[in-house]
């Protein structure tokens, strides 16, 4: 029988530690080995840059406001808008429409920081104007946004340029066709002066093919041509010739914005349910009259910007849906008012929208003492030689603008439907991109093709920033040419957070005036509308992949990005999946 | 400061004043006011801590774990289902040898479901590796809450402090807070015998061989076991500061008594109550509050229960298929007395489920535990009604 006590602790030095562990590191382990896929930083493109036509990083200088960078985000919005003022207040915002908050709560006011913006950008001093560094000359035709945009971005690419502009002052719809209340003349006028002190030439009042011949341009090593779409497209109405109580609502506008305070009676009839429309109807309301807008199908299937419409409605417009004029009503020879035609919503058209078809036997009259046609507007392409081409009234063009005359490049009214502000000031830079590749190839330039995949948000934009290989402020890490949708992006991260409205004048006082009818949003809300910003699909430096890496791979860069290490990787997918925008990739590319 | 207050605000003072750097904790059924008022500190910044909301017990306390093995202090509490959810990380926490502290309020074991107290939920927890201490008033759970940290961080082990539901939890009564800075000089901030190092990462939780593992285990013991002196000395330091000090065993009333009642939690004050009016009138009654559960003192109770004549254990619990868990330990305990001086020791089942253990109920205890020669049986069920 053993003499020791075995109940008793021997000590023999073994040094068992209090827990278990490891005596040696466990960066002798290697678990990167483990993987079979593996996480990638890959920055995508937010859906508010895929949906902009005029390819503004929009995402991007949400990051710079949210990051308390504002004047670093002011720039980089001008590097791709030349009027954020304009657009702030009369674009219609497919970015919002696209914005992927509307999934968590609302979406971004993207249009009331942009303005913010802009008019930040107008208070300030101008920058100076870009040096000229190239030789070759640009007639644009045409001084509104497409040829503005044109002329900024060619100006901005080393350009001599010259606008060419058939009225007294530049500005095209923005000045002829948008009533005061939406745009400020004082506002497109410091845009316009700012875009001029780029170093482009304005010459106003000369009209191309008739103050100055086609040949004369001859002289500019290419053209741009945005004519607009300024022709006011005929009723259908039958008697209507020679009624002067009808007219063109186009013709109206341009009298009204003018300064002109036409008579148009006590009582006003608007037909059409676009944009123009809800213009026409809003400044007859305010020359007094008792307006209705007669629309043939429903308010689901009207083009006019909604808030128009909402606005027109706040104000007084009446509407009359699902009607149609069909003929003048005469009384002892005067005009008395116009005869409709009920209709209903059949199988849709081309558009998708339902057409409308007329309820046999259903008719009614109205009385009116003007009527305002605003169903569309033709281009006036007179001017053009006949070797660039058109189609159905539109000029054709190629995806930079390029028509089949070689070097007329076009964009605009006059090339793209659907029209709007947004699409023309993308047209002028797609051209502006088109007709520098253009000139230096002529110059001998070796440029091969313009790498339009690498120069976009999303499909239909292009970046001038990326063109112009200048440097983003934003790093951005690999960046792929696709959309992040939400259901790529992990909510569980986000506060939901009310949008903030634009402030409006108060309805009733608006029949007097033409002033200003939206005042958007003060510097304090625009800054906390930008910090709503997701940044959708890009790494804004959140950490959420640093803290949840059971690895501990991840680690920062001295550049404020992220690094993975991927001899430790075990390829778990947290990082992805906890991503609150989708920024992180599992592949299996490089295993 | 005295303030009138909830036991498990009671709990959310304490560990507020204990600088608590870490708290983790699933903010849904069964869950308490405790973390309600504790997230409420952290967020308006009075608490400077970070506040883990988790989607589990389990997961819970495994973010504790880690927040301990960082260095921290970290506190977390639960009740009932949710105490049960945490059973294979309590396992970790007090085999990692991590000072974290929970509170647990008692509430009784679902099916059927239940929200009032008894002690199933945490006694099955009993060979955990975690110290258990019980308490009986909202002032005793405050000062308790702050004691855990230092025994916790002194030996190296888990603390749960215990809290009856609705007659602590919800209940209010005055409490006096010690100033801030009476606490800061009691328990100085945590300094981590081992720690994880992100500089020289090591493997916690590694595997162990045979040839060390009952060694591991054997320290575990040791500490376990020292934590009966270390909480003497931290009701030593706590008493010198506020006066007040509790026990790990309380007598009241035991001189000379033939007959000891032992109870733990609420029904302590009941008992309290019933003691006085029998001696009042005369009777040799006495009782004995148990507050530390684990490690069990044994010792103490040899000492106080040796000789006595009879005793009764008031157990508000029931392991099914024995006993009362108290009046088990407690037999067990007694087993190396020398067999004159055994006391006749009858076990009550009463209270389950928080069924109100009234001052009539203790008295119907003494009466039958004088009247009856032996127990019939180990499990003597009060008030059984069917």
């Amino acid at each position: 029988m053993s003499e020791r006590d075995i109940t008793q602790p021997r000590d023999k030095g073994r040094n068992i530690p209090p827990v278990a562990i490891s005596e040696t590191s466990t960066l002798v382990n290697p678990t990167g080995s483990w993987k079979y896929i593996m996480p990638r930083y890959e920055d995508r493109v937010a859906p508010c840059n895929a949906g902009c036509p005029v390819g503004i990083d929009i995402e991007g200088y949400m990051y710079l406001i949210g990051q308390g960078r504002l004047e670093e985000a002011a720039d980089l919005l001008v590097r791709e808008n030349p009027m954020p003022a304009v657009t702030g207040r009369v674009c219609h915002h497919p970015c919002e429409h696209s914005c992927n908050r509307a999934s968590l709560d609302e979406p971004v006011a993207i249009h009331s920081v942009e303005r913010r913006l802009g008019d930040m950008i107008l208070a300030a001093p101008p920058p100076p104007a870009p040096e000229r560094t190239r030789t070759e000359t640009v007639a644009v035709i045409g001084s509104g946004p497409a040829g503005l945009s044109c002329a900024y971005f060619l100006a901005r690419l080393g350009f001599c340029v010259t606008v060419f502009e058939a009225a007294s002052e530049a500005g095209g719809m923005l000045r002829l066709g948008i009533p005061e209340y939406r745009l400020p003349r004082a506002i497109l006028d410091r845009q316009i002066e700012r875009i001029a002190g780029t170093g482009i030439e304005i010459r106003t009042s000369v009209r191309i093919g008739t103050d100055v011949p086609w040949t004369d341009l001859d002289e500019f090593d290419a053209v741009f041509a945005a004519p607009g779409a300024h022709t006011g497209k005929d009723s259908t109405i039958e008697g209507a010739e020679g009624v002067s109580a009808i007219r063109p609502g186009l013709e109206f506008l341009k009298e009204v914005n003018a300064g002109a305070r036409p008579d148009l009676g006590d009582r006003v009839i608007v037909v059409g349910g676009g944009n123009t429309a809800m213009d026409c109807a809003r400044s007859a309301l305010r020359l007094g009259a008792d307006v209705t807008v007669l629309y043939r199908r429903t308010p689901r299937e009207m083009p006019a910007i909604p808030l128009e419409v909402r606005e027109a409605k706040d104000e007084g417009v009446g509407f009359e849906f699902l009607a149609a004029p069909t003929a003048v009503e005469l009384e002892d020879g005067e005009f008395r008012g116009i005869t409709c035609q009920r209709m209903e919503l059949g199988p849709p058209d081309d558009s998708g929208r339902r057409r409308p078809v007329p309820i046999e036997g259903d008719v009614f009259s109205m009385t009116a003492d003007t009527v305002l046609t605003a169903i569309g507007e033709d281009c006036d392409l007179s001017f053009l030689p006949d070797d660039v081409r058109t189609n159905w009234g539109l000029i054709e063009v190629d995806t930079l603008g390029e028509s089949t005359s070689t070097p007329v490049f076009a964009g605009g009214d006059a090339v793209d439907m659907p029209r709007s502000v947004a699409d023309a000031l993308g047209a002028g830079k797609r051209a502006a991109i088109g007709i520098d590749h253009f000139l230096r190839e002529k110059a001998g330039e070796d440029v091969g093709e313009v790498p339009l995949g690498a120069l976009r948000f999303g499909e239909g934009n292009v970046s001038a920033l990326r063109y112009a290989e200048d440097e983003d402020p934003i790093p951005r890490e690999a960046p792929v040419n696709e959309t992040v949708t939400w259901d790529q992006m992990n909510p569980h991260h986000f506060r939901t957070a009310p949008r903030h409205e634009d402030h409006f004048h108060n309805a009733i006082d608006l029949r007097s005036a033409f002033g200003e009818t939206n005042f958007g949003l003060n510097e304090r809300e625009a800054i906390e509308e930008a910090e709503r910003c997701l940044n959708c699909g890009v790494c804004n430096r959140c950490e959420l992949c640093l803290i949840f890496c059971p690895d501990m791979a991840i680690s920062r860069r001295d550049d404020g990005g992220f690094e993975i290490d991927m001899r430790y990787c075990k390829g778990c997918g947290l990082c992805a999946a906890e991503c609150p925008r989708g920024a992180v990739t599992m592949t299996r590319e490089g295993i | 400061m005295k303030k009138v207050m909830i036991g498990n605000h009671a709990v959310s003072w304490g560990a507020l004043r204990s600088r608590v750097e870490v708290i983790s904790a699933y903010p849904i059924t069964p869950q308490t006011q405790i973390v309600e008022a504790l997230s409420d500190m952290v967020a308006d910044g009075s608490l400077p801590a970070q506040y883990i909301k988790v989607e589990s017990e389990h997961s819970a306390m495994a973010a504790c774990i880690g927040g301990s093995i960082a260095g921290t202090r970290t506190f977390t509490a639960t009740s009932a289902q949710g105490l049960a959810l945490m059973h294979e990380m309590l396992h970790w926490a007090a085999g990692g040898r991590l000072p974290v502290v929970m509170a647990n309020v008692n509430r009784a074991m679902a099916p059927g479901w239940t929200i009032w107290t008894d002690q199933n939920d945490s006694l099955s927890q009993r060979d955990t590796g975690w110290i258990q201490l019980y308490c009986e008033t909202n002032q005793e759970v405050f000062d308790t809450t702050i004691q855990s940290f230092k025994l916790a961080e002194t030996v190296n082990l888990p603390v749960m402090l215990v809290l009856d539901a609705f007659y602590l939890s919800h209940t209010s009564e005055p409490v006096d807070v010690t100033e801030q800075e009476d606490v800061d000089r009691f328990l100085p901030k945590r300094e981590a015998a081992f720690k994880m190092d992100t500089s020289d990462p090591r493997a916690f939780g590694a595997l162990v061989r045979p040839d060390a593992y009952t060694e591991m285990r054997w320290q575990q013991q040791e500490a376990m076991l020292e934590a009966r002196d270390v909480f003497r000395r931290v009701e030593d330091d706590w008493e010198a500061i506020t006066g007040r000090r509790y026990g790990a065993v309380e007598t009241y009333r035991t001189e000379d008594a033939d007959l000891l009642l032992v109870t733990s939690g609420t029904i302590t004050s009941t008992a309290r109550h019933v003691v006085d009016e029998r001696r009042a009138a005369g009777e040799k009654v006495g009782l004995i509050k148990v507050k530390m559960f684990r490690p069990f003192p044994t010792d103490e109770l040899r000492e106080l229960l040796g000789g006595v004549d009879r005793v009764a254990v008031l157990d508000r619990n029931i392991s099914p298929g024995h006993g009362g868990i108290f009046a088990e330990e407690i037999r067990a305990a007694l087993y190396d007395v020398p067999p004159e001086d055994r006391p006749n020791l009858f076990g009550y089942i009463l209270g389950l489920g928080g069924r109100d253990v009234t001052p009539a109920v203790i008295d119907d205890i003494i009466d039958n535990t004088r009247s009856t020669a032996r127990p019939e049986r180990e499990d003597l069920w009060v008030g059984v009604e069917l």
